[in-house]
């Protein structure tokens, strides 16, 4: 099968599934760039500043990982006209943020 | 009541059920534009939280020790805040578009707004008073 005799997996001529995943993927690069601005502490903590990093690392990795899933979801979603809130998501991403920023100041605090 | 259209279209899953129970399913574009909108509040966050520490890391020569450490943790406060803040919104929203009310105000918007003009103004007046 070609790329041009691929079907659509959904009809919406405002491509809410791209956008979001696109968006998703804009989130990832800013996690990653938060990630390394972490190893500003390696000086003063040695591996410790590792830490961060690699938790938004890893935030980044799922995040690229389910990407496929998630569009094929949404796209499903879409065509069938509901889609459902991805409630994890948003929690687990909302925690990871809050937690490096309390860390970010706590190393601004303690070292 | 099970309708033959619930039979074939997802659940909410089970996180989803128990934090937006009730009401009717909206249409999934706003579910997906409300993800969006959660992601840029994000990205705002991360963009602050990078910004904390780079404030705190690269403004030696400009703002005694003191000053750094506050402006940086400063700014990570916010960045906290507003990624919790980004995340109870969506929830609020997620619960208003599916008992079909109005969605809430963004509170934060005008604090941001106000916030960001004080900063500036700050800045401005600081760089016309240092001493060449």
């Amino acid at each position: 099968m070609t790329l041009f005799s691929a079907t659509a997996l959904h009809q919406d001529p405002g491509l809410q599934p791209e956008r979001t995943v696109m968006s998703w993927d804009r989130s990832l690069l800013a996690l990653i760039v938060t990630a390394a601005m972490f190893l500003r502490w390696y000086g003063a903590v040695g591996p410790l500043a590792l830490a961060p990093a690699l938790l938004s690392a890893v935030a980044a990795l799922v995040i690229h990982w389910t990407q496929r899933h998630r569009y094929g979801t949404q796209s499903a979603g879409i065509a069938r006209e509901r889609v459902r809130a991805d409630a994890w998501a948003v929690l687990w991403l909302m925690t990871l943020v809050t937690v490096l920023a309390v860390l970010g100041i706590g190393a601004i605090w303690w070292t | 009541m099970t309708s033959p259209e619930d039979a074939v279209t997802p659940s909410r899953g089970r996180l989803a059920s128990r934090l937006l129970a009730g009401g009717r399913e909206p249409d999934p574009r706003f579910t997906l534009a409300n993800e969006r909108t959660f992601l840029a509040w994000i990205r705002t966050s991360l963009a602050l939280l990078a910004g904390g520490i780079a404030v705190e890391a690269f403004t030696g020569s400009v703002f005694d020790p003191l000053t750094r450490k506050v402006a940086g943790s400063g700014l990570l406060l916010i960045a906290a805040l507003l990624a919790t803040t980004a995340g109870f919104r969506w929830m609020r929203v997620e619960r208003a578009m599916r008992q079909g009310r109005p969605l809430p105000l963004p509170l934060l918007v005008p604090v941001l707004a106000t916030g960001g003009a004080v900063v500036a103004v700050v800045l401005f007046v600081f760089i016309l008073m240092r001493p060449a």
